[in-house]
């Protein structure tokens, strides 16, 4: 094959290489589930990391395992499952965060992260019991890694349903997320009930969530939530190109891990989630050592 | 008595022996340790260790060299990594971002290694939960090893682990070398997560280290009462939450969880119902 | 002409017992009131019930419209991902319907404000980039936005340099000329002396009324307890005094290594 050849034949190698892997069905659904994935954890990402709710997140996600477990034990749909899982799980650190405060009139004997793990352990646990009885028929690493390749039209549907109210939520509140963000008392004074802005947040993860836990399972899901914008933080220093960048790193991470699915053979859930770690340790080496983005104070 | 007699069968079983004496190794540990683990805020990093852990024990069981090495060495990484202890243990926002993603990062190895390179996908849920009715002599001399060394450096560093965690600055002005103390007590923990990993698996391991001592600080916090309590429920819910598991066919790590959760339930909601006097301070 | 702020027998407090009581005052249109009192002693919390975040447990508070304040600088985080702009532009917050976005009409306004403050070439700045100075004054562009008639400032001078307080001063002059009502908490005595009325809080109102009549040694004592000194010389109206700097901020007391 002469030189003159050579480029174009290696141009069509290469591109059969990126879209061969998408004439299957199954691959088309995972990578609009990825895509989805990567809408809501790069914007509602964003808020998570800027509010220091990555351990929230985290918590919430392990703390729903129970729910899943009863819905597939059920055959009732993941997403109801989750649902109650999620509010089980809020609601039990919140009772158990109170409980840390009110033992015997001292606040914080039992630190809010202290709380937060004895539920999640205690959940995780009931879900793992329920999962692995001889009775339970169970896919319990499906319900633990995801099942990003088993994506269905109705996990789509529903995906991009949860999506959209979580986009179109964020867009209607991006004023008053931003000011209470900011300056959380003067809200107040500007009419914003910080209150009602923690609980739309964490309303927004959650649903979220419900969305990741289907692609990424209930240990990984916490990584399209917090790695593609942790990761954006650090190279941007206004909130829209973080939103954007955030977007962008998440969908690369998510083709990257289904690439690496299809020619590599390995579990795509999996290598999606280490592609997402790998962003963000990739952006602090770049933050740390290239542009300091931090701000310069100037004199006066 | 008839019934007496069936209830206790399962402790005539060698492996439920075995079990229980784990247990009550793990519920030494437990109390010991346990109380430092929730006073300097440690609870993250000793769920992070244990999961950390994952990948290094598929590892070593893949590769054939001992688990406990694999597990250790990957508990001692991510402890120290994590291990930037402040007063309380509060983390910064940075912090805590890198401390969750390289949790996921560990998990999500460990299942590729698993499922993909090693093929031992069959072993994930023994790892990841626990096989407390096979363990074997090995893990029962780590978990008394370990629980030797807690209560050594308890008695030891107890002191400095205390003034530390009340507050860092005046510590080290008062001449405290923070540095040493705390290291140690990294290590420490990362050593406990890899001892009840075969117990209760690399995903539970706070149900054993962290939510007696949780559940016993609701009602004292007296360090020697709080230590001593824990260690005796750690021990009471070890035995309930085997029991229950042979009797229900269940698996224990998980049994166990749920047992010590609900003790602390239990707890909080007696409190809360309940008032007792106030100290005054 | 109607009083802008008027409060009587206000208290104000947070569930429990007030931590602000026997509150009587009233400020009219282009008065500028110096609010003197310790760290605690109650300035913050008739700024909340004056904003009206907090309900009074006993008398009458009565603001004409509302108030927009401007709360201490350290407050807000340097590290958010927000322009001049961006701040200035939540001042159209609360004249807004909640589903809107900031419309161009908005945007004006903030530009306008932060032109009025002198940082119209510093909009599109990070907030966390700007000096102090630079960030008081967008904070006070915030409040401007609001257009309201009552102003509320929290210590505004502290760790401005001459320069930036000559300018507050002027425009804190333009903006009760333009018939505004600016309440300033301050602990600076020659400022307070310079303004119309002065209001010392101590966990209850112990004085309000003219800077002469106020800035006496007695109610001075009684407002700041033992942190008042008396400065050499004196004048016709009487000798100056001096409060000692007010513990703000967390220092590091360790010794250093």
């Amino acid at each position: 094959m002469s030189a003159a050849t050579a480029a174009p034949a290696l141009a069509t190698s290469a591109l059969h290489a990126l879209t061969d892997p998408f004439a299957q069905t199954l691959m088309q659904r995972a990578l609009l589930e990825v895509l989805l994935l990567a809408a809501v954890g790069g914007t509602l990402g964003c808020w998570i990391v800027l509010g220091g709710l990555s351990y929230g997140a985290e918590s919430l996600a392990h703390g729903m395992f129970p729910g899943l477990v009863l819905a597939a034990l059920a055959g009732v749909p993941l997403l109801l499952g989750g649902a109650a899982g999620i509010l089980v799980a809020a609601l039990a650190v919140g009772v158990a965060t109170r409980s840390g405060r009110s033992g015997l009139g001292r606040p914080g004997r039992i630190g809010r992260d202290d709380a937060t793990a004895v539920v999640v352990t205690t959940l995780f646990g009931l879900g793992a019991l329920l999962a692995l009885s001889p009775a339970a028929p169970l896919g319990v690493q499906t319900l633990l890694f995801g099942d990003v390749l088993g994506t269905t039209p109705g996990d789509l549907l529903a995906g991009a349903a949860l999506v959209a109210a979580v986009l179109v939520a964020l867009w209607l509140a991006h004023p008053r997320l931003l000011a209470a963000g900011f300056d959380r008392p003067a809200a107040r004074g500007l009419g914003i009930s910080p209150a009602l802005v923690d609980a739309l947040l964490l309303t927004l993860l959650a649903l979220a969530v419900l969305v990741a836990v289907q692609g990424l399972g209930n240990l990984l899901a916490v990584a399209v939530l917090v790695a593609p914008a942790a990761a954006a933080r650090l190279l941007t220093r206004r909130l829209a190109p973080m939103m954007a960048l955030a977007v962008l790193l998440g969908a690369l991470a998510g083709l990257g891990g289904l690439y690496l699915s299809y020619y590599a053979s390995v579990a795509a859930g999996a290598a999606i989630a280490l592609l997402l770690v790998g962003v963000y340790l990739v952006a602090r080496v770049v933050a740390a050592s290239g542009i300091r983005k931090g701000p310069a104070v100037p004199a006066g | 008595m008839l019934v007496g007699e069936t209830m206790l069968e399962p402790f005539q079983l060698l492996f439920v022996q075995r079990a229980l004496l784990e247990l009550l190794l793990l519920a030494v540990l437990s109390g010991t340790l346990g109380c430092w683990i929730v006073l300097r805020g440690l609870a993250f990093p000793v769920h992070g260790a244990a999961a950390a852990a994952f990948p290094g024990l598929v590892l070593a069981d893949g590769l054939g060299f001992a688990a406990t090495l694999g597990g250790f060495g990957a508990a001692l990484l991510f402890a120290l990594a994590v291990g930037r202890l402040g007063a309380g243990g509060r983390e910064a926002e940075g912090h805590g971002t890198l401390t969750a993603l390289v949790l996921v990062a560990a998990l999500a190895t460990g299942i590729l290694l698993a499922s993909d390179v090693f093929h031992s996908a069959a072993s994930v849920e023994s790892l990841l939960f626990g096989s407390l009715l096979a363990i074997g002599p090995a893990d029962v001399r780590l978990a008394a090893a370990v629980a030797a060394i807690a209560l050594l450096g308890s008695w030891l560093l107890g002191t400095r682990w205390l003034a530390t965690g009340f507050d860092r600055d005046a510590a080290r002005s008062l001449g405290v070398r923070s540095a040493l103390p705390d290291v140690a007590l990294l290590v420490l923990v990362a050593l406990a997560a890899v001892s009840v990993l075969s117990a209760v698996g690399a995903l539970l391991a706070t149900a054993v280290l962290v939510v007696p001592a949780a559940t016993t600080r609701l009602l004292t916090d007296r360090i020697p009462t709080w230590q001593l309590a824990t260690a005796a429920l750690a021990a009471v819910e070890g035995t309930l939450g085997v029991w229950l598991a042979v009797e229900l066919n269940a698996p224990p790590g998980a049994t166990i969880a749920v047992v010590s959760g609900t003790a602390f339930a239990a707890t909080a909601i007696a409190q809360a119902v309940a008032p007792r006097p106030r100290t005054s301070t | 002409m109607t009083a802008l702020v008027e409060a009587s027998e206000l208290a104000v407090g947070y569930g429990g017992p007030p931590v602000l009581t026997d509150v009587t005052f009233s400020v009219d249109p282009g008065e500028r009131v110096a609010v003197l009192g310790p760290n605690g002693g109650g300035k913050t919390t008739l700024f909340r019930a004056l904003l009206g975040e907090l309900r009074p447990t006993a008398g009458t508070l009565a603001v004409q419209g509302r108030a927009a304040s401007v709360p201490q600088t350290e407050r807000s985080r340097l590290d958010f991902p927000v322009s001049a702009l961006d701040v200035a532009l939540m001042g159209t917050i609360p004249a807004r319907a909640w589903w809107r976005r900031p419309r161009r009409a908005d945007r004006a306004a903030a530009r306008a404000a932060l032109a009025r403050v002198g940082l119209e070439d510093r909009a599109e700045r990070g907030y966390g980039e700007l000096s102090g100075g630079q960030r008081q004054r967008v904070l006070i562009a915030r409040a401007l936005v609001q257009d309201t008639r009552v102003l509320l400032l929290d210590e505004p001078f502290t760790g401005l340099d001459a320069p930036s307080a000559e300018r507050l001063e002027a425009l804190l002059a333009e903006l009760a000329g333009e018939g505004r009502a600016i309440l300033i908490a301050t602990h600076d005595l020659e400022q307070a002396r310079r303004w119309d009325r002065v209001l010392c809080l101590n966990g209850r109102q112990l004085a309000f009324g003219d800077p002469a009549a106020v800035l006496t040694p007695e109610v001075l004592g009684a407002t700041y307890g033992a942190a008042i000194v008396t400065l050499p010389g004196e004048d016709a109206a009487g000798p100056h005094h001096a409060i000692l700097p007010p513990h703000h901020h967390h220092h590091d007391h360790a010794p250093p290594r």
